[in-house]
């Protein structure tokens, strides 16, 4: 077709729909307008967060920033990223984020996997070992009692392991597997594959929605868990850098009541926005992830859900 | 094709709960451990203790021992292994101190885990009065009242320092006490009022010595800048109402506490229902009635660095007092240098004001000391352990070296006990030699909480401001500290049950105070709010602490 040549594909389109009739268009008008608000709800507090990260502690004390930084200031950021502990802590965050999310995904999906087969005999008992542990559990002290007498104190195992396989996240898997169609399996072992072959070879890459699903959740977990460090670790070189942005929040509270500005310190400062700060750099590996994730996030928790 | 090999054991219902029961309950016993009361012989667990130990020694371990010990981390203030502080303390007293780390923001709840675990590390530091409760039925920490003639610095300082009605009252409902605390020679309120003094005196003829004389000056204050709300607290009233409390016969704010005083016939009675709390009240109403009192600065949420931007008022001289320490002063010292001019004003803490209950301020008071593992009464070295922790906080050479570190090397000590760090050498957080290169608390270790404990007056003094030096004369010369609050020990269930029906109590007595003295209900309603207090289980809760902790408590100890 030459470049000047008429088009009228979109003319011929729009003639040939059907006209929206005018309650579904003041229903599209609202739906989107609620859905908006909605969006701008949510968005709200993290463009503010994101706005008192870079203000100065002044104008966030005099209430003024709300979307946009007022009074410019990088000191919170240059005070974090200065301090050696935070780069280590963070270290720790991504190595115990990534072995234990693999950890977790090999756990799980072999776990649901194995359960998913109906004609597994004992199955009800190993789903009622998981299911139970959702309801019941030891309480704080026995499992640092535990913990302590396998040897796993202060070792990143205490921080790994514990959490390594949430229920919930094994039951959907489940309930994904059980959907697969049998014959694909049964197709398979005709054809001379091992379970294990099976497993790796035709389970897995049809399952490639709730596997993000599950590396997401996991990785979120492992990122923003504080507490099985706090619990099981008494040194400072293994935390994660969730606790050292806990400790900090508090001790920049503490230290400007004391009046560390006797110091001339920025401390006074640093306090007013440190939570925005520690927030926005916890966040942002998160946010990095969840685009590439996000489009098998629905339908990998939905083809879970449907069988319970 | 494999076919899915039978799994051997097909469980019951039954059997399932069976082995879920069994499953626990190894657990559970696991987790309780052996707590056997061994017999402790003190005098025979003598590893490396010093025959001729007494007050005012240099301890020194006839042979090397490790004393283990938690360590709270500081964000700001990282702990270092290398720290010259631990290696100065192994080369004078041949003992390793090791570090268990516990990160600031939740020490307290690690700190109960540990000890309940059974894991807590020997020397427990920075324990406030009373909360050696939860830990004594359990035996997990050793009652130290048992050991304290194997302390005598201890014994020295509380009898020299005429503390020994108030270690009386550190005793549990067993009539010991499992705390020692850090003994100060001298207390003083942290937080008073910061005034602009130098307004105070061209406006009202000079700092209010009184609370009416206070009010007063506001007024004046008020006429001369109407703009101005010339009072602040920042704290959510709670520093304020603290401090003015004791000057009015009463506790609020900060120092509610249990919220139990004395009447005058002895027992206990519940302190939101006394006239003297009332007319507290009345008194902040009538402040906030008459344009002197911030509204927002009672209100506004605080971080813990005071709200409402009473900094920024007092620099925009639309504030001229508010709640404050001495670093708070410091900070409006500050703002109002870029505003008014260095030199042109003069801030500072003055002693809470006197009222109608006369010139009184805050009991004297201990700051945080320790507690003792009880794992430790099984070692050899108990009695040695006893002596290091005894002269670590109470001699007054180690307190000096944990405040300033080694004498000559990093500080110098003049004929007239007055200290001087050396060159090369500062301490940033009380802006002493700042930027010498060498921060003797940040890269030595020297100054961090164990620093603070036990003080003199003279050590208080050392690094002080003048400033502060002067306000603790002031309080000490015009001031007197009330009388201790009665204890009323409780053990872990009365503790629970206490806590159960105070908590609620409380919040209704701080939403009705605040809702008084901002002027959003009528003092005429002062009946029904009492009336609320009873209906919320007043009545019940001094019957806990009168008939229950108080009564056993006088019985015990007299």
């Amino acid at each position: 077709m030459a470049p000047d040549a008429p088009r009228p594909a979109p003319v011929t389109a729009r003639t040939s729909r059907i006209k929206d009739s005018t309650s579904y268009k003041v229903f599209t008008v609202v739906n989107m307008t609620v859905l908006v608000l909605m969006c701008a709800l949510m968005l709200y507090p993290f463009i503010m967060l994101l706005a008192q990260s870079f203000s100065s502690a002044g104008a966030i004390n005099a209430g003024k920033v709300n979307l946009f930084p007022v009074d410019f200031n990088l000191d919170t950021y240059k005070a974090v990223a200065n301090n050696s502990n935070f780069w280590r802590t963070y270290g720790n965050t991504v190595v115990y984020t990534l072995i234990g999310t693999t950890i977790a995904m090999v756990l799980t999906t072999t776990y649901a996997y194995v359960l998913s087969k109906k004609h597994l005999k004992g199955r009800g008992l190993l789903i009622g070992i998981a299911v139970f542990t959702m309801f019941f559990n030891g309480g704080i002290v026995p499992n640092y009692v535990l913990i302590s007498s396998l040897g796993m104190k202060n070792t990143m195992w205490a921080v790994i392991l514990p959490p390594a396989l949430s229920v919930f996240n094994l039951l959907v898997m489940k309930a994904f597997f059980e959907n697969l169609p049998n014959e694909l399996e049964e197709a398979a072992h005709i054809d001379g594959l091992s379970w294990f072959g099976i497993f790796f070879r035709i389970v897995m890459p049809l399952s490639k929605a709730v596997i993000a699903t599950m590396v997401l959740f996991y990785s979120v977990q492992y990122w923003n868990d504080w507490f099985a460090a706090f619990l099981y670790l008494d040194r400072t070189d293994l935390f994660p850098v969730t606790l050292f942005l806990r400790n900090l929040i508090a001790g920049a509270s503490t230290a400007a009541s004391e009046g560390a500005a006797a110091s001339g310190s920025t401390v006074s400062d640093i306090n007013a926005n440190i939570q925005s700060v520690t927030m926005i750099l916890i966040l942002i590996p998160i946010l990095c992830v969840y685009p590439f994730v996000q489009r098998y996030f629905v339908s990998g928790i939905m083809l879970g859900s449907v069988k319970g | 094709m494999t076919t899915p090999r039978p799994f051997p054991f097909a469980p019951t219902r039954r059997s399932f709960v069976g082995l879920s029961a069994a499953a626990f309950a190894t657990v559970a016993l696991a987790a309780c451990g052996s707590n056997s009361a061994e017999e402790v012989d003190v005098e025979s667990q003598n590893v490396g203790a010093m025959d001729d130990y007494a007050a005012d020694t240099q301890f020194k371990a006839t042979e090397p021992i490790q004393v283990s010990m938690l360590w709270t981390d500081w964000p700001e203030v990282p702990v270092e292994d290398s720290w010259r502080l631990f290696e100065h303390i192994k080369e004078i007293t041949n003992v390793e101190i090791t570090l268990t780390h516990i990160p600031f923001s939740d020490a307290t709840e690690k700190r109960s885990l540990l000890i309940s675990a059974g894991d807590a590390p020997t020397l427990i530091p920075l324990v406030y009065t009373g909360e050696d409760a939860p830990f004594v039925s359990s035996g997990a920490v050793v009652p130290l009242s048992d050991f304290a003639d194997k302390m005598p610095n201890f014994q020295k300082y509380v009898e020299e320092w005429d503390l020994a009605e108030m270690i009386n009252n550190l005793k549990q409902e067993d009539g010991k006490y499992y705390m020692v605390p850090g003994l100060q020679e001298v207390s003083v309120p942290v937080f008073s009022l910061v005034v602009r003094k130098d307004v105070f005196e061209d406006v009202a003829g000079g700092v209010p010595n009184t609370w009416e004389e206070l009010h007063e000056a506001l007024k004046l204050i008020k006429e001369e800048y109407p703009d101005s709300v010339p009072l602040a607290d920042g704290f959510e009233a709670q520093s304020m109402l603290n401090y003015a409390a004791h000057a009015f016969g009463t506790k609020a704010g900060w120092g509610f506490g249990d919220g139990a005083i004395e009447g005058a016939d002895g027992k206990l009675t519940y302190v939101a229902t006394t006239d003297e709390y009332k007319q507290l009240v009345e008194y902040f109403r009538g402040l906030v009635e008459d344009g002197l009192l911030d509204r927002e600065s009672l209100t506004e949420s605080n971080d813990g660095s005071g709200a409402a931007g009473v900094d920024e008022k007092f620099a925009n001289e639309s504030c001229f007092a508010a709640s404050g320490s001495s670093g708070t002063a410091i900070e409006f010292a500050t703002a109002l240098n870029e505003t008014v001019g260095e030199g042109n004003f003069s801030v500072g803490l003055i002693p809470p004001p006197a009222g109608p209950a006369g010139d009184k301020v805050e009991p004297r008071n201990f700051w945080h000391g320790f507690m003792l593992s009880s794992e430790i009464t099984k070692s050899e070295n108990f009695l040695a352990t006893l002596q290091f922790v005894d002269w670590l906080y109470f001699n007054p050479d180690a307190r000096e070296m944990l405040r300033w570190g080694e004498k000559d090397v990093h500080y110098t000590k003049a004929e007239d006990d007055t200290i001087e760090l050396m060159d090369g050498f500062s301490l940033d957080d009380y802006a002493i030699n700042t930027g010498a290169g060498t921060d003797i608390k940040i890269d030595l270790g020297f100054s961090t909480f164990p620093a603070e404990s036990s003080e003199s007056r003279a050590l208080k003094e050392s690094y002080s401001t003048p400033e502060f030096v002067e306000y603790i004369d002031d309080v000490l010369t015009t001031r007197t500290p009330r009388d201790p609050f009665p204890p009323t020990p409780m053990d872990e269930t009365e503790l629970e049950q206490a806590s159960l029906l105070a908590t609620p109590i409380k919040d209704s007595v701080d939403t009705a105070t605040l809702q008084f003295i901002m002027g959003e209900r009528d003092m005429s309603e002062w009946d029904s709010f009492l009336g609320e207090l009873e209906a919320a289980g007043v009545p019940r809760y001094l019957e806990l602490l009168n008939n229950t902790a108080r009564d056993r408590f006088v019985e015990a100890n007299g």
